[in-house]
């Protein structure tokens, strides 16, 4: 019994011939929240990934719960129905309504009945701030903010152990990166396990527990994010943390 | 299974020589119809676009056998005696005028309306815009589906069979009254024509790949 | 003038030819559409051996001339035993044929679909199938509307070359009744009408359907009978 609910040991993916991830590991507690920041083509999204299954990896070893999810013998549908994941492109199912997107994997995977899946899905997105009167719209008649949080509820209303959100706000408009940034906080300190990858220093710094720096495939440095936002131990780290403050100015909040 | 070889193989090719000969008029045929009513459709005024679009729909509403037939039969009230040979050609390049005016017509469309007015802007006339600018790029943007229309045309000239034209089912067909062998002969067939589509279709990718605009779509297979 | 006369003389000919033809066509593309789904889904999901026995199958039947197939159904297999009526051979050779081409609008269709689609479905904890007949196909099934309407429009037009099997479909009523007439244009360009008016009531028909269960937000666009 080691009391993390994720542990990820030394994890290599090979994408297209070049070697993405190079040994990254991370071990999370339940409840806790933590980001993961760096460069682009450090692997983060495949990092994430492989969590849920979506990749599995050349080598390493993933534990949810203590239990490895990278065996052979592994179900991993089942496994996936315990991971929540939130994509950066929010992947609304197109052809149903708010409701039914929530719904579907309620009915389809927890074999929930009709009338318990859409009291379930209701709530869910309620608690993600989507009003009623929303959720007979299609995806396409929603905002950009409004789709990622019916995507975020899709992915609570799962009850899952932890939820992975992949650059949950990148693909906002400005003025609706708040709205999710909100819900996120929410999540964070109703203790859900949250494993999320952001460009968003300042809701990391609001919100995490823990800041995870990866560069290169590996998880180069982690730390409180007072800690590693004021003393960066590598040079990589201090050098990313340099141009994201040139970047965004120096307070970005979540709020 | 005996087959004489020796004794077909006349037949067969008569049979692909005549296949090709309506291909290669209908397929042309059809260009210069496909291409008239691709161009009237889009940059004429009406009545003559409108005109225009209705020929196409006509020419593509009409199953081949009977314009075979109206070109066959039609005709000599208008004094024309053609040889059934001649008819299908005719027919052939009729149906194809119709699809390949939609091809063309689909490219054209696809090329946004601001690379005209960009070679206009620049001092070019319409007939030098159209010329240097469009065309090119609406060659270019067919090439994948007009490869598939040559298939096509391939593969209808069979259907010249129904007015006797001595293409290579009909003389199949002859085969087989003399062999009694259908099964040997058309298998034979069949596999005659898929490895002339095949060809085609190669022949015509590679070329496309030669000269396809590089990030240009265009609808490749 | 004798377009009117043929007319009103035959016209009972004409309509039982025609209820062959859309027989014909129906039936075709409904076994078109049975055999398409499977070989598209086989073409996409399926393993190394099943994708290329479906591909096998799709490049055979789109590679060989319609009429050809129809020929070896109805005039070669009987020397091997195997005997059909012409009505059965036409039905058989116009679905198999348009089974390879509704194949390929499918698997052009669920290709269109994004990635993400799947992978959401995945990280649901859907299983493979459960994400393909939840997610993919709806979703494919409705982009594919358009590239229908073509092929029905093709089957009735092909359905034509069942009179080269001695189907009594409309194409033949034509040639019946022009040995008898010897009004051949006449008749021809009447039936040829009645083909045109079939394509035209087509067209607009699917084009409504299309509306109706378009997805708010969703485009389809046209495509060939590639």
């Amino acid at each position: 019994m080691t009391g993390y609910l994720l542990r990820v040991e030394s994890i290599h993916k090979n994408l297209g011939g070049k070697e993405i991830l190079k040994g990254a590991s991370l071990n999370m507690h339940r409840g806790d929240t933590k980001v993961i920041i760096g460069p682009s083509g450090a692997g983060k999204s495949t990092l994430l990934r492989c969590v849920n299954l979506l990749m599995r990896p050349d080598s390493g070893r993933i534990f949810l719960d203590d239990e490895e999810i990278t065996g052979k013998h592994v179900n991993l549908s089942h496994v996936r129905s315990e991971i929540g994941f939130v994509f950066q492109h929010f992947n609304l199912f197109m052809h149903l309504t708010a409701l039914d997107n929530v719904k579907l994997g309620l009915v389809k995977v927890k074999k929930l009945s009709g009338q318990e899946a859409e009291s379930n899905a209701a709530r869910a997105l309620r608690d993600v701030g989507i009003q009623d009167t929303l959720f007979r719209n299609y995806p396409a008649q929603l905002s950009g903010g409004q789709q990622q949080r019916v995507a975020i509820a899709r992915a609570i209303a799962m009850e899952p152990k932890i939820i992975l959100l992949d650059e949950p706000t990148s693909a906002l408009d400005p003025e609706l990166i708040g709205e999710v940034l909100r819900v996120m906080e929410q999540l964070a300190q109703s203790r859900t396990t949250m494993l999320a990858v952001t460009h968003e220093i300042g809701f990391a710094k609001n919100v995490a527990d823990e800041i995870v720096f990866m560069d290169d495939g590996v998880v180069l440095e982690t730390g409180t994010p007072a800690d590693l936002l004021a003393n960066p131990k590598h040079e990589r780290t201090q050098r990313f943390l340099g141009k994201i403050s040139e970047l965004y100015g120096v307070k970005r909040t979540g709020a | 299974m005996n087959l004489q070889f020796e004794s077909i193989l006349p037949y067969l090719l008569t049979g692909f020589y005549y296949t090709t000969l309506l291909t290669v008029g209908g397929l042309a045929l059809g260009f210069a119809i496909g291409a008239s009513l691709a161009f009237a459709e889009t940059y004429l005024p009406r009545p003559a676009s409108t005109v225009a679009s209705g020929v196409e729909q006509v020419l593509r509403g009409i199953p081949l056998i009977v314009v075979f037939f109206l070109v066959y039969f039609g005709l000599p009230y208008a004094g024309i005696m053609l040889s059934p040979t001649v008819a299908a050609a005719l027919g052939l390049g009729l149906r194809s005028g119709g699809y390949q005016s939609q091809i063309f017509r689909g490219a054209l469309e696809s090329i946004g309306v601001g690379q005209v007015e960009a070679a206009l802007s620049i001092g070019m006339s319409k007939s030098s815009a159209y010329r240097e600018v469009l065309l090119p790029q609406a060659i270019r943007l067919s090439i994948p589906a007009w490869s598939n229309e040559f298939t096509v045309v391939l593969k209808d000239t069979s259907m010249a069979y129904a007015i006797g034209v001595a293409e290579l089912l009909k003389q199949a067909a002859n085969i087989v009254a003399l062999t009694l062998q259908p099964l040997e002969i058309y298998a034979i067939v069949a596999a005659i024509y898929f490895i002339a589509t095949l060809v085609v279709s190669r022949t015509m990718n590679t070329a496309y790949e030669k000269w396809k605009i590089p990030g240009l779509g265009g609808g490749a297979r | 003038m004798e377009i009117v006369d043929v007319l009103l003389k035959y016209w009972p000919m004409l309509l039982q030819g025609f209820e062959i033809t859309l027989i014909l066509a129906a039936a075709g593309f409904l076994l078109g559409f049975a055999i398409g789904i499977p070989i598209a889904l086989a073409e996409t999901y399926g393993s190394r051996l099943v994708r290329w026995l479906a591909i096998g199958y799709v490049e055979l039947i789109r590679g060989t001339p319609m009429l050809v197939q129809i020929f070896l159904l109805y005039y070669a297999l009987p020397q091997v035993g195997i005997r059909f009526d012409a009505i059965t051979a036409a039905i058989l050779g116009l679905g198999i044929n348009s089974g390879a081409y509704q194949a390929e609008y499918f698997r052009g269709s669920i290709k269109s679909i994004p990635s993400g689609q799947m992978d959401a479905a995945l990280s649901v904890g859907m299983k493979l199938t459960q994400a393909i007949f939840s997610v993919i196909l709806p979703q494919s099934l409705r982009l594919v509307i358009p590239a229908w309407t073509n092929e029905i429009v093709y089957l009735v037009q092909y359905s034509s070359v069942a009179y080269l099997v001695t189907v009594v479909e409309l194409t033949a009523v034509g040639g019946i009744i022009g040995v008898r007439t010897f009004q051949y244009v006449a008749i021809y360009s009447i039936i040829a009408l009645i083909y045109l008016a079939t394509t035209i009531a087509i067209t607009r028909a699917t084009r409504r359907i299309e509306l109706q269960y378009a997805i708010p937000g969703f485009t389809s666009s046209r495509t060939f009978r590639i």
